[in-house]
């Protein structure tokens, strides 16, 4: 049991902390720039993703119900609570800001 | 104390209130138009009642209870620094209960890095930290191992990193963290707890710290599913310079979420599900005969406990009503270790009928019936039928 735990905890310590370094070295200037580069995938509109992430815990927000600094707010607090990428708060965030 | 805590809570809703009207700042060029000050305020949150109808072969009861209200108010300073924190105020037992859920501060490094410091829930799973609020959770009751006497931690106080990463399709989110971790109940106030875990350690019984986290993976593109896994460890549970005092326990929980509209079954389909697992170190307790005999004795002090859920919304019924109503059934279980003074087998079922009346208030009617062998109220069957109205804020 001893051995379980030590495996599995060293696991997680591990994955942890190449996920940690990984996200403090995770700079804009490390991309490559990609305007010169044809993006062939169709991004996902903000409406998408609201119906998409919001769900998976309860349902989607009707974006009327705040305002635009009301939803700054909340998606902030949203990001952490949920652990949300950085992209699908952008996302949802500017679709409820233009839709309320 | 109690009297105290109100009138806190009044100065601080007033405060809130002028804070609001506050937030904004009238721009010279247009009269007409304001524009939002960099620091914003909110307060929001949620509250639930209902009716609580409860039969055993023993006794049956019924009461209103709840009128719980639990305000979240959100200090955002910029866009990566935020406070945020939770009361709770509850009715029970004829008195009125305040709880501090979560009081945290929390700063976004970068797009994949997140510290937060103070009391947070915790991510032993998700149910705690995602899905318990009333107007989240898709029934009026918790499953069994979580909340009081649980063995799902749900909060601690300490700090934590977190984050997500986008892997082109699927996603990544993690989170470590340090906690004051729990204490263990020895017996000496309450001998029939002899040996489970509290996690309300606020000021730390000893120097061990508890070291946890999670990992999720949403592998499809469409976040639609989710696993994770999540570990808890500590070297001490016990008091400072007590037999206990090098008690250790690991926690694991694994989790589970699929949520989807699926067009042939007309909605959207719900599922969850976590298991947690307990083990705390073997150790002596104290037994109390009436007739004022001492009899050590110890067990192998392991518990677990499971719950899936499962719902299914008709939103794309042709029926405006019908697209309100949501189906959830659960199936719950609770085994806490053989031989220990809170030993128990518990089986739960739960039914519920809900209604939607907007995306943040719900009626639910459900069915419970609950079979336990052991525990605080000896076994047996306890059927229960609830009616509770929840309302996000």
């Amino acid at each position: 049991m001893k051995n379980l735990q030590t495996i599995l905890i060293g696991l997680l310590a591990l994955f942890t902390f190449i996920l940690t370094f990984t996200a403090c070295s995770a700079t804009k200037n490390k991309y490559v720039n990609i305007d010169d580069k044809v993006e062939l995938k169709i991004e996902k509109s903000g409406a998408q993703y609201w119906g998409e992430t919001c769900n998976r815990c309860h349902l989607a927000p009707s974006p009327a119900d705040y305002n635009d600094t009301d939803w700054e707010t909340i998606s902030l607090h949203m990001r952490v609570r949920a652990n949300l990428t950085e992209k699908e708060i952008k996302k949802i965030e500017t679709f409820l800001k233009s839709a309320n | 104390m109690k009297k105290t805590a109100l009138i806190l809570t009044i100065l601080v809703l007033c405060v809130a209130v002028n804070a609001q009207n506050n937030n904004f700042e009238m721009n010279n060029n247009s009269p007409t138009t304001v524009k939002p000050s960099k620091t914003q305020f909110m307060v929001r949150g949620y509250g639930h009642t209902g009716l609580n109808s409860l039969k055993s072969k023993e006794e049956k009861e019924s009461s209103f209870v709840g009128s719980a209200f639990a305000p979240i108010f959100l200090f955002k300073h910029s866009d990566k620094l935020m406070f945020e924190a939770e009361l709770e105020f509850v009715l029970e037992g004829n008195e009125l209960e305040v709880g501090l859920e979560y009081a945290d501060v929390m700063y976004v490094v970068n797009k994949n890095l997140t510290l937060r410091a103070g009391k947070f829930l915790l991510p032993f799973g998700t149910f705690m930290e995602r899905l318990h609020p009333a107007w989240i959770n898709r029934l009026p009751t918790r499953p069994l191992g979580f909340g009081h006497d649980g063995i799902a931690p749900a909060s601690g106080i300490g700090f934590e990193i977190r984050g997500a990463f986008d892997l082109g399709g699927p996603k990544l989110n993690y989170s470590a963290y340090a906690t004051n971790g729990p204490r263990l109940k020895d017996g000496s106030i309450e001998p029939e707890e002899a040996g489970l875990l509290s996690f309300n350690n606020y000021e730390d019984n000893n120097n061990s710290k508890a070291f946890g986290g999670r990992l999720g993976f949403l592998p499809f593109s469409d976040s639609s599913a989710e696993i994770g896994f999540s570990g808890y460890t500590t070297n001490g549970v016990g008091k400072k310079d007590s037999a206990y005092e090098n008690v250790g326990a690991f926690l694991y929980a694994i989790d589970f979420s699929f949520v989807k509209q699926i067009p042939a079954l007309n909605g959207i389909i719900d599922i969850k599900g976590q298991y947690n697992n307990s083990k705390v170190d073997n150790a002596f307790y104290v037994e109390m005969h009436e007739d004022g005999d001492e009899e050590e004795y110890t067990f192998n002090n392991r518990s677990n406990s499971f719950y899936t859920q499962l719902s299914y919304r008709p939103t794309m019924a042709d029926s405006d009503f019908l697209k309100k109503i949501e189906l959830v059934g659960r199936f719950s279980n609770f085994n806490a270790p053989e031989g220990a003074e809170w030993e128990e087998q518990s089986d739960q079922y739960a039914f519920s009928v809900n209604y939607w009346m907007s995306w943040r208030s719900v009626v639910k009617i459900a069915y419970q019936t609950t079979n336990s062998i052991g525990g605080h109220d000896g076994g047996g069957t306890i059927n229960g039928l609830f009616i509770h109205w929840a309302i996000g804020l």
